[in-house]
């Protein structure tokens, strides 16, 4: 018990600290009383109170949604399929929404604000064909049919993505920064945008926790305690599919995080239990990509350099350190 | 004692073929039925499709109701499923799969009460995994583990405890450790539905047995009345006698070579 509230005071700290640094660090280096006064300080509006209220606050915001709904992405499917493998890859939106960006990229390259809309329409397509590919024919809902038409479709749109990169090499560079995965300082706009299919994705989650408990002790626990499994998976499954499309919208390919936070929360906190292991997930991904972020955005100032690469620095050494660590 | 699940010409179809046809089964409260029958007469199967976790036709009804129109929650309210392998999930405590168990009691967006850690802490209490609640599953042997799934079912709190083979890998220590709760649940009230490939155990403990051969249930009556040397011989074509001593013992005397 004491591990487990330890893993949350510590995340909860981290999650302050960062986001204050977050706000802070930049371009221009803002104090913490600053960007405290800004926050709270009411109607003022200094140079400032504008980078931080409509730059900086908007991206960590934004950061802290799409890490906290990749988290749970991840902690939803692993939880799902019964399978540590699982993350937001195998419903086939990583793929999907890649594809979309790509081609919206290609086919309107004037009209970058639509980048997000396309992500999110073609990862929950993805999402959808894989769906209809895992419950219908035969053993229809069964973990390894579900997983099966994930790879197939994943494999179809990357294939896609590929083919409209070679034919449009020039278009390349601008491509590159949304599939290494990064945030853009781009004000509230987005975020409003694709805000409702975060709230139902993640009011879905909380619904799912205790069915996906259940689902833990494997399906035949799960239906003598009334619940049907295929349609938790399912479920579990559309919830995934909405806060991963949503986060690859506003974030690019960031499908890592998602991967490997349900893992980091598991190995800390010592407990499998969905009831810890999916909220954690949200307040450890959060936390861990409004670091990556900070780290991108200040790095190599004035330049910006997509979050993608740093969330596998800061996730790969925890993750091996805790695998040492764990029996 | 009132019947508590009344079965009727039970059939189950999966694909094109016939697993279980013309089974017929009756249960009431504080007793134990014991299902027996070679590998493949569809014993399992059975015990599902009474259970509400398989598909099939014929005329299920538990406490007069019929299964097709008790679902979900209420369902769960009046049996629970032991599964003759659940799955053993890293991370999990003995006092975490008991809490799971419980679920069924808590609505939908709330919490367990204090009356819902009673429960799970009776349900560990009564099949003696108290000492290592705090451990992992992963760390159980397979008969604590066995004993630890009985605690799920006995969580959830409804009047029948349908097992599915619990005692068919474990040692004897562990086996006579599950059959003495079995047969101790069932003195308590509670209605049991044991498949079990253990004839001596089944001889020892039940009130009644099923016998299963082909899909089909053969004959059921008093262990002494159905287990005989020639329903032995021809359902499992083997030739055995059962022995039961007077003071609860039970033996097989099997022809092994012959």
């Amino acid at each position: 018990m004491a591990r487990k509230s330890a893993v949350v005071a510590a995340l909860l700290v981290l999650l302050v600290i960062s986001f204050l640094a977050a706000i802070g660090f930049g371009a221009v280096r803002i104090p913490v009383s600053n960007v405290l006064s800004a926050l709270f300080g009411g109607d003022s509006a200094t140079a400032v109170d504008k980078i931080v209220l409509d730059l900086r606050l908007p991206r960590a915001v934004e950061a802290v949604v799409v890490g906290a709904a990749l988290g749970v992405a991840g902690a939803l499917l692993q939880g799902a399929l019964n399978n540590q493998l699982a993350s937001p890859d195998i419903v086939g939106v990583t793929g999907g929404a890649g594809f979309g960006a790509v081609l919206i990229l290609v086919l309107f390259p004037a009209q970058v604000a639509l980048l997000p809309i396309g992500a999110l329409i073609f990862g929950l397509l993805a999402a959808a064909l894989v769906f209809a590919i895992a419950w219908t024919g035969t053993s229809r809902g069964t973990v390894t049919k579900l997983i099966l038409g994930g790879i197939a479709i994943g494999a179809l749109f990357a294939a896609g993505t590929t083919a409209i990169l070679t034919a449009y090499p020039d278009r390349v560079p601008s491509v590159l920064f949304f599939i290494a995965g990064g945030l853009t300082s781009d004000g509230w706009h987005d975020l409003k945008s694709v805000l409702p299919y975060f709230v139902v994705g993640f009011v879905a989650a909380v619904g799912l926790i205790r069915p996906l408990d259940r689902l833990a002790l494997g399906d035949e626990v799960a239906a003598s305690l009334g619940s049907r499994p295929q349609l938790i998976r399912l479920a579990a499954g559309i919830a995934a599919a909405l806060l991963a499309a949503a986060a690859a919208s506003l974030a690019g390919l960031l499908a890592f995080l998602g991967l490997v936070v349900p893992h980091l929360v598991r190995m800390a906190a010592g407990t499998s239990n969905n009831t810890y292991v999916i909220p954690v997930s949200a307040l450890g991904g959060a936390t861990l990509l409004l670091i990556g972020d900070t780290i991108a955005r200040v790095i190599a100032a004035p330049t910006e350099l997509p979050v993608g690469p740093f969330m596998v620095l800061l996730g790969v050494p925890m993750f091996l350190y805790l695998l040492r660590k764990a029996d | 004692m009132p019947v508590v699940l009344e079965a009727k010409e039970v059939g189950v179809q999966i694909g094109a073929t016939t697993i279980v046809e013309h089974a017929n089964l009756e249960l009431a409260a504080g007793q134990l039925i014991a299902i027996v029958g070679p590998n493949g007469a569809g014993k399992s199967t059975f015990v599902r499709a009474l259970s509400g976790i398989q598909n099939a036709t014929g005329t299920i009804a538990w406490n007069g109701r019929q299964l097709a129109e008790v679902r979900g929650r209420e369902l769960a309210l009046m049996r629970a499923f032991v599964p003759q392998r659940a799955l053993v999930p890293p991370g999990l405590t003995v006092r975490d799969a008991v809490t799971i168990g419980r679920s069924v009691h808590v609505r939908p967006w709330q919490r367990a009460g204090d009356e819902d850690r009673a429960a799970v802490e009776a349900a560990i209490e009564r099949v003696g995994v108290a000492e290592f609640a705090d451990r992992q599953l992963t760390t159980l042997s397979g008969g604590e583990l066995q004993r630890v799934q009985v605690a799920v079912a006995l969580a959830q709190d409804a009047p029948v405890l349908v097992a599915d083979e619990p005692t068919s890998a474990l040692d004897l220590g562990a086996t006579v450790a599950i059959a003495r709760l079995l047969r101790g649940l069932a003195d308590d009230g509670l209605a049991v539905l044991l498949v079990v490939h253990d004839l001596t155990l089944a001889a020892a403990i039940a009130d009644r047995v099923v016998v299963m051969s082909d899909g089909t249930t053969v004959a059921s009556g008093t262990p002494r009345e159905v287990l005989t040397r020639e329903r032995i011989s021809a359902v499992w074509g083997v030739e055995a006698s059962l022995e039961v001593s007077e003071d609860e013992r039970t033996a097989l005397h099997v022809s092994w070579l012959d």
